[in-house]
């Protein structure tokens, strides 16, 4: 029988979703337009940057359209090979990368680096998925069961933390918290687990956490005692935000980035630039588009035709979800700074190619949201 | 596909994403709420700090006042004066170094030298390679455009204006002047409330010290837009963003003119030539005017201001602080030094004011005065002498009697009137006020018995009677003009940059002495003939064109074995006696009066003497020059006028 076409005759190419589609669209467009500002001013070598961006970003429409179109019970057959396939990458990556501000994140590829870090993302979603698809549990997790996906999260979290990336390894964790959040747990074991995580955080402090770090939580927690070091950038960024005001200063206006008082203005800053030259209106318009888009993924999820699509819809909408969040919630200063780029604004080739898959995955659950309805799906709705 | 289905089971999920939605809405209404609390509740403060991170205020310098002698002519200025500096952690050691070196043409062991300071520096582990280090001072102009314009490829790289003072003439008259000094940290604590901040100079010593409020002038601000790095931004759109007021202009610091005349200075100095250490004042006795000033040995103000570079600096501290001579001590005001024999008209007057003498009657002067069973000594056998050849021929022991005659107390009280004892409050250096001693003095100062002979030294300007060179030239021309005793002037007119008139100084009288004209007679004569008579004292030392008065004065120097720092081998001269002269010229209706201090230059008429005519000779040609210049002036300028021409 033909891949494309469901019980009723329908194409799955009839179901596009436009939503995502035109959502999606709109922030990579944004976000293009954001980098031009914020690259406007800096070294020469950077002003090209948001063309690259531009290339990244067709390059990656060409993989989501290649995410969407092969029929995710394939990916889902394949899930511990492309999740093996990652762990691989992140393996070489220690072996090959070379040593960029104190970390190891990038195998060099040509005059680009290729980061594994990012694509891992989306394969621990998949391999998540895959795992909780097979092993349902309708009357709840107990401990047990939970040590397989906390295993198959822990490995690449290991992995990363050794370049080290603490915000990679985070993300993936909160993917793993996410998807564990649609699946039934037993009170019981959400118990256990919460009362070890607060024995173990001091243990991690202590003995987890490298110098710059701890000196990042601590000069969130204590932002004025460090406005020189390691509290510069969140400094500034927050001045950034502030000065944007109700309408902005206009675009390529914002002081503080045509100043120079924003660092990585391009890489993890891109929203104080954003909220400097847009304001508060602005803000809530991109606001507005990343809820949508995220809580949109949570309706695919609900929509989805088996167990596999609504896990990895989540795990998707996870990543995109905690990467915004804690990439708008470090530079606007609720959240510590930690290396998190923001979804499709950021600039980065891997950042934007696993973010356009990541899109192109859950278009194609969507399309095939009625590829088998059955009783089982409706009572997923919202 | 019946098997897919079957798996599907999704009962686990029920009802699940409907909580991951909630706590995604709640993320962003965090978020929101953050936001907007940055962005609008407290939009106003972030605002300002962006504000501030952009715009600063950068200080505009202000020009010092300039300084000139009467006639307009330039005595300090200031001279523009670029530095180099480079910081050793950013300065890159293979490409940006050699270069540099080249354009400043730096020979191999100054380049030597600066690569090894840089390169320690750069091995330092504390911040100290962070700070700027000085690679060369004061630059020519040439190079500064060279260095500006390969701006670019010298990163790390400054040329920091540097304004220096200049003083044209260097150690002529340099202690009139004064000079420069960096402002050090402790005065810094007091002066900042008066808008000095850190590397600024102020006047140390002389004019520049006692007019430093006039002379400094005030900063100004501008604001300019700069970016993280420091960088200034002057593009249209930059600037558009700098708010009112903008720029507050500096106030330059105002001109003075002195009544010194630096053709009177110049005088001086080639009259002193021979001498190595002294002062000389010269004193409009009409006025008070300070018509010239001079202390030798002098120093170079431009070397002490940092004009010639900080080695220079160093080194001239050095030499100004261990020469036995005193350079930095301004002899003619910040020394005292008993009067010697110049004092004696002052204490004829004191005798002739308490009626005390019979100016005609003749007292024997056979060499020595007894008194008790002490012997006070005469320069010579005079014989008899009345008041008039004793201040001729300078005898002592007719003083010795009038001293006697008159007693402490009174001789100390015409002294006061003339200002002895007293500061005069020219206010540019620091200033001795000298010592005028009473018996009450002695009963304080002086642990045994009050003997009369205190009161018989003091009657010959010795003993415990010292005087300042300035103290003594007013006090001359007191003599001179008949009894008006003026606060001495140095600053003639204070005036803004482009010449207007702020502020005319005029002449401030300070006290008239009650004095009798036959009493000021009978010491004139006697003054005129210590010139002029045979028997006097600066006889030998007339000039045939000059017209003066004066009086010699041989001051006893109390004997020591070893000198002030210096060698045994020079002890000699410091044993010597001081050499004075006081005048004032023309005896007929003087002008000024010439006071002039050797030190240590032995006898008063013959070392001192000549030093003083020959200022005055210089000042009588310098008169008549002008007087005929001014003449062809009006000529050539009015030449219709019929008056004159038969």
């Amino acid at each position: 029988m033909s891949l494309h076409a469901d019980e009723h005759g329908f194409h799955a190419r009839d179901r596009f979703d436009w939503p995502l589609f035109i959502c999606a669209t709109l922030i990579a467009v944004i976000g293009i337009v954001n980098l031009y500002s914020a690259t406007s001013v800096a070294k020469a070598a950077l002003t090209e940057l948001y063309l690259n961006q531009i290339y990244w970003m067709v390059a990656g429409g060409i993989l989501a359209v290649a995410a969407a179109s092969i029929d995710y019970r394939h990916i889902e057959r394949f899930a511990y090979v492309i999740y093996a396939g990652g762990l691989v990458m992140l393996v070489l990556v220690l072996v090959l990368a070379r040593d960029i501000r104190g970390s190891a994140r990038w195998i060099p590829i040509g005059s680009f680096g290729f980061q594994p870090s990012e694509f891992m993302k989306l394969c621990l979603a998949i391999a998540l998925a895959k795992y909780i698809h097979d092993d349902p549990h309708a009357e709840g997790r107990t401990l047990r069961d939970l040590a397989a996906p906390a295993a198959l999260a822990a490995v690449p979290m290991l992995l990363v933390l050794k370049q080290p990336d603490l915000g990679t390894a985070l993300i993936l964790g909160l993917i793993l918290v996410s998807v564990l959040g649609l699946s039934r747990i037993q009170w019981k074991s959400l118990l256990t687990i919460f009362v070890t995580a607060i024995v173990a955080l001091p243990l991690v402090w202590n003995y987890g956490l490298k110098d710059y770090q701890r000196m990042r939580v601590t000069s969130f927690l204590n932002p004025e005692a460090d406005i020189r070091g390691a509290g510069w950038h969140a400094h500034h960024a927050r001045i950034a935000i502030g000065n944007g005001g109700f309408l902005g200063q206009g675009y390529m206006k914002g002081t503080q980035n045509q100043y120079l008082f924003l660092p990585d203005q391009y890489s993890d800053f891109p929203f104080p630039v954003f909220a400097e030259d847009w304001g508060f209106l602005g803000t809530m318009v991109l606001f507005g588009l990343y809820g949508f888009l995220i809580l949109w993924a949570i309706r695919i999820a609900s929509q989805a035709k088996n167990r596999f699509g609504a896990v990895l819809a989540v795990g998707v909408g996870a990543m995109i979800f905690w990467q915004s969040f804690f990439n708008l919630g470090m530079v606007s200063g609720i959240l510590p700074v930690v290396g998190v780029p923001l979804p499709l604004f950021s600039y980065g080739g891997s950042s934007v190619f696993t973010n356009m898959i990541g899109l192109g995955l859950l278009m194609n659950i969507s399309m095939r949201r009625y590829s088998y309805a059955g009783a089982d799906s409706r009572l997923l709705r919202l | 596909m019946s098997v897919l289905v079957s798996r599907s089971d999704m009962g686990e999920f029920r009802r699940r994403p409907r909580w991951l939605a909630v706590v995604v809405v709640f993320a962003f209404l965090a978020l929101t709420a953050r936001v907007f609390y940055m962005q609008i509740v407290n939009g106003d403060e972030y605002r300002a700090l962006a504000r501030e991170n952009i715009i600063r205020r950068v200080t505009l310098a202000t020009t010092r006042g300039v300084v000139r002698d009467s006639l307009g002519r330039v005595l300090a200025s200031n001279r523009p004066s670029y530095n180099v500096y480079c910081v050793p952690s950013k300065l890159d050691m293979n490409s940006v170094w050699p270069r540099l070196a080249g354009y400043m043409q730096l020979n191999a062991q100054e380049r030597e030298r600066i690569q090894k300071r840089i390169l320690d520096l750069k091995s330092d582990s504390g911040p100290r390679k962070d700070w700027q280090i000085l690679v060369k001072e004061d630059v020519s102009r040439d190079l500064v455009a060279t260095l500006e314009t390969h701006a670019a490829e010298l990163p790390s790289v400054d040329v920091v204006p540097a304004p220096v003072r200049y003083y044209p003439h260097a150690e002529l008259g340099a202690h009139v002047l004064g000079y420069m000094s960096e402002v050090d940290s402790d005065a810094l604590v007091r002066l900042r409330a008066l808008g000095y901040m850190e590397g600024d100079r102020r006047g140390a010593g002389g004019v520049e010290r006692g007019w430093e409020s006039y002379l400094r002038g005030t900063r100004g601000w501008e604001k300019v837009v700069v970016d993280s790095r420091g960088r200034r931004h002057v593009d249209p759109a930059s600037m558009a963003l700098i708010d009112d007021p903008k720029r507050l202009d500096p106030i330059p610091g105002r001109d003075l003119r002195l009544t010194i005349d630096f053709d009177i200075q110049k005088a001086i100095h080639t009259a002193m030539r021979s001498a190595l250490a002294g002062a000389t004042v010269v004193v409009d006795v009409r006025t008070g005017r300070i018509l010239g000033m001079i202390s030798k040995p002098s120093y170079d103000p431009n070397e002490l201001s940092g004009g010639n570079g900080v080695q220079a600096l160093k080194s001239a501290y050095r030499r100004l602080l261990s020469d036995p001579l005193q350079p930095s001590l301004d002899k003619t005001m910040s020394g005292a030094y008993p009067p010697g024999s110049t004092y004696k008209p002052f204490t004829a007057l004191a005798a002739l004011r308490e009626n005390l003498i019979d100016t005609r009657k003749q007292f024997d002067c056979r060499g020595y005065y007894q008194f008790g069973k002490r012997m006070f000594k005469c320069t010579h056998v005079h014989g008899p002498v009345a008041l008039e050849q004793a201040i001729t021929r300078s005898c002592n022991v007719y003083f010795y009697q009038l001293g006697e005659a008159i007693g402490l107390d009174r001789l100390a009280r015409t002294g006061l009137d003339f200002g002895f004892g007293q500061k005069t409050g020219l206010g540019t250096n620091v200033e001795s006020q000298g010592r005028m001693p009473t018996r009450a003095w002695y009963s304080q100062h002086y642990k045994g018995q009050f003997r009369v002979g205190f009161t018989l030294n003091a009657a010959i300007g010795q003993g415990a009677t010292t005087v300042t060179a300035l103290q003594l030239a007013l006090s001359y021309a007191a003599l001179a003009n008949g009894g008006v005793l003026y606060e001495p002037q140095l600053v003639h007119s204070v005036e803004t940059a482009d010449g207007t008139i702020v502020q005319d100084l005029s002449p401030r009288v300070r006290r008239r002495i009650n004095l009798r004209t036959e009493d000021m007679a009978l010491v004139h004569r006697g003054l005129w003939g210590v010139v002029n008579e045979e028997k006097g004292t600066a006889y030998n030392e007339r000039l045939a064109d000059v017209d003066a008065a004066g009086k010699t004065g041989t001051a006893q120097v109390s004997h020591q074995t070893v000198g002030l720092g210096a060698d045994d081998s020079r002890v000699w001269y410091f044993n010597r006696d001081h050499a004075w002269f006081a005048s004032y010229s023309p005896s007929k209706s003087p002008e000024i009066a010439v006071i002039v201090l050797i030190e240590h230059g032995g006898a008063g008429g013959r070392v001192a003497a000549p030093v003083a005519l020959q200022v005055m000779r210089a000042y009588h040609k310098l008169k008549a020059e002008r007087a005929a210049k001014k003449a062809a002036a009006a000529g050539s300028a009015a030449p219709a006028s019929s008056r004159g021409t038969p």
